[in-house]
């Protein structure tokens, strides 16, 4: 998955303007990112991109480029 | 003798929560949104005086009110409920003196909560099938909303109140159209799903202070905790093993199987699990958009809402399974005796 396909992605995980977010954001500052969008981020990465993602990982994450980080090798 | 499902009812509250009112509430949510996020149009909220087992009652009176049996022809009652009248007595006890039920009928609670209806079930195919029972009520009843703070919006958007009853009945057959069953407990994840105090464990906390989580949802230690993410990965892991032991003891495949109906946890699990285990959407049936996640009353409400809409002809085959706190699991196959279509 390229980098933009995972920003498209998560921009529709949390119900936002699909092209919006840039990558550099904090998770406290993402409209849309709450308990809800977690669950369904989490249900996007066991689909597409094959790894069930832990609630503690998703948890200790802060940023954008937290979440990609839980994929190594997968968002190119 | 063998069981079956004779009958459902149900009960849902007359105050109801729609996403406008919760909208309000949260501005940061529009109703749009909360819709877009939860599948939830609207949710049904117990009255202060109110409790489950009102609930359950009113949907025990529905049933009999049809004319499938009479008060005097129920030999047991179970209730399903984590929110009883009382520590003690049984809260089966005082509905059992509510509904009229004869005194030689046994009655008891079972704490659980999404897995409770298939276990109940369980039971009561194990009552009749063991020559205990011949017409068995099964109440499930709940009102998650009591336990819930109203700042709470990862919760408050999702639970629903309400009750359903179940008559399981006894009929002449060689074969048991209820079963085999698949049973799963994990305590390891209790903590995930819990109203930490109010027990025997830990007593409720007069001014407890209220937390805000990352989310911005707020609750005490007082109130009901959900960590959606860790529940989410709890179904993930054993959904797909239950549903593979459910076909193998049943000696069905996937493809046999012509209804689905999951407890309804919420929108982006079902449909997760719906994809993962490769069955298609008009055999999974969806039915929380009109009441939110009743806990244990969301398989028995979504098999009759099935049924009068004519999904579940005779003999069709259906797979339930509920899931989640506890860990608790449980599944099982039932061939449908009908009728064809219930209606309320």
């Amino acid at each position: 998955m390229t980098k933009k396909e995972f920003l498209i992605a998560l921009g529709e995980v949390v119900g936002g303007d699909a092209g919006g977010i840039r990558g550099d954001e904090s998770l406290r500052d993402l409209d849309g990112w709450d308990s809800m969008a977690s669950v369904a981020f989490m249900a996007m990465a066991d689909e597409r991109l094959g790894k069930l993602v832990g609630a503690a990982d998703l948890a200790a994450c802060k940023t954008v480029s937290d979440l990609m980080a839980l994929f190594p090798g997968q968002i190119s | 003798m063998k069981a079956f499902i004779k009958a459902i009812e149900y009960h849902l509250p007359e105050t109801i929560l729609d996403n406008q009112q919760l909208a309000v509430e949260f501005p940061d949510w529009s109703a749009e949104k909360i819709m877009a996020k939860t599948g939830i149009a609207q949710r049904h909220i117990a009255r202060n005086d109110e409790c489950a087992s009102d609930l359950g009652v009113l949907a025990a009176r529905k049933l009999l009110a049809s004319g499938v049996a009479a008060a005097k022809d129920l030999d047991f009652l179970i209730l399903c409920t984590q929110s009883p009248d009382y520590f003690l007595p049984t809260t089966a006890c005082l509905m059992q003196d509510r509904l009229g039920l004869p005194r030689s009928c046994g009655a008891l609670d079972v704490n659980l909560g999404c897995s409770g209806f298939v276990y109940i079930l369980g039971m009561a195919k194990g009552l009749i099938e063991t020559g205990q029972a011949r017409n068995v009520l099964l109440i499930t009843a709940e009102t998650y909303s009591k336990h819930i703070n109203v700042r709470d919006k990862s919760v408050r958007t999702v639970f629903g109140d309400g009750a359903a009853a179940t008559l399981v009945s006894a009929f002449a057959s060689r074969k048991s159209p209820i079963g085999p069953f698949v049973y799963g407990t994990d305590g390891s994840g209790a903590a995930n799903l819990m109203v930490p105090t109010g027990g025997m464990r830990k007593p409720r906390v007069a001014g407890a202070p209220l937390e805000q989580d990352q989310s911005n949802n707020q609750r005490t230690e007082n109130d009901l905790f959900m960590n959606g993410p860790e529940i989410f990965n709890f179904t993930l892991r054993v959904i797909p093993p239950m549903v593979e032991q459910m076909l193998q003891k049943s000696g069905l495949r996937l493809e046999q199987i012509d209804l689905w109906v999951f407890h309804q946890a919420n929108q982006f699990m079902l449909e997760h699990i719906r994809k993962k285990l490769g069955v298609s959407e008009s055999r999974f049936v969806l039915s929380f958009a009109d009441c939110g996640n009743t806990v244990s009353s969301t398989i028995p409400i979504a098999l009759k809402n099935a049924a009068e809409k004519g999904q579940m002809k005779t003999g069709c085959k259906v797979a339930i399974a509920g899931f989640g706190v506890g860990y608790s699991w449980a599944g099982t196959v039932m061939e449908w005796k009908g009728p064809d279509r219930m209606t309320r």
